[in-house]
């Protein structure tokens, strides 16, 4: 009896998802898209994903800001931005928020955005950000987040 | 499963990712994979490099049955049966 029931716990372990943890920092074109490309390999892997969205993130996930490029600038050759798009164009690449649109279809992802940083942008309540975006939190809970995933990035 | 077996399998599924990037042809696979039985056998046509490497991986990691690459011109198929 004990037997079956040690080897039900582990069945039971060994199906539970892995799970990812990403600090989202940046609010520049390229890191998001990068985050969005990671994002869709933890979805591809059933991934369990915590996002939260810290600092100059928060700015991105602004309903006025969004995929909107023009707005958004690049972190690492600002001045190589047209030829980037250009080339996310031509490669067929979706756009950073259709990419964490879609993870969200495929798994379970939580957005997360940080209080602090969104009152620094001028967003306070929910409705002043994205879809995407699935609550407001404090660091405690990223903190905690971290401390139990299998992964965990800082973008 | 050799090329000339690979290319006389009867297919369950067709998925084309070819124009898309990577992680294009991976989510596209994830998709229909939902869409099909166990035991059933799935293609993924692609162009992009990457592909080749990562579905394999993927398969294992996910308890599906990797059987192989085929190249065409011009792109690949990646042969998949459902675990």
């Amino acid at each position: 009896m004990c037997k079956l029931f040690l080897s039900l716990i582990k069945k039971l372990l060994i199906m539970e998802n892995k799970k990812m943890t990403m600090a989202l920092f940046s609010g520049s074109l390229d890191k998001l898209t990068a985050a969005g490309i990671v994002l869709s390999g933890a979805a591809a892997d059933d991934m369990d994903v915590d996002i939260y969205v810290l600092l100059q993130g928060a700015r991105a996930f602004k309903k006025e800001i969004g995929d909107n490029s023009d707005k958004l600038a690049m972190a690492e050759y600002p001045d190589l931005k047209q030829e980037f798009l250009n080339s996310l164009k031509q490669l067929k690449v979706k756009t950073w928020v259709e990419f964490f649109k879609e993870a969200k279809e495929l798994t379970n992802v939580k957005i997360h955005i940080c209080g602090l940083a969104g009152k620094i942008w001028g967003a306070e309540k929910m409705e002043d950000f994205i879809d995407l975006a699935d609550d407001i939190c404090g660091i405690g809970e990223y903190i905690t987040s971290a401390q139990e995933a299998d992964v965990h990035l800082f973008i | 499963m050799t090329p000339e077996e690979l290319k006389d399998l009867q297919v369950d599924k067709t998925v084309d990712a070819r124009g898309t990037a990577c992680p294009g042809p991976l989510l596209e696979a994830k998709k229909a994979m939902g869409t099909i039985n166990s035991g059933q056998i799935m293609e993924v046509l692609s162009s992009d490099e990457g592909t080749k490497k990562d579905l394999p991986k993927w398969c294992t990691k996910k308890g599906h049955d990797f059987m192989g690459i085929v190249e065409e011109p011009g792109y690949f198929k990646v042969f998949m049966k459902k675990g």
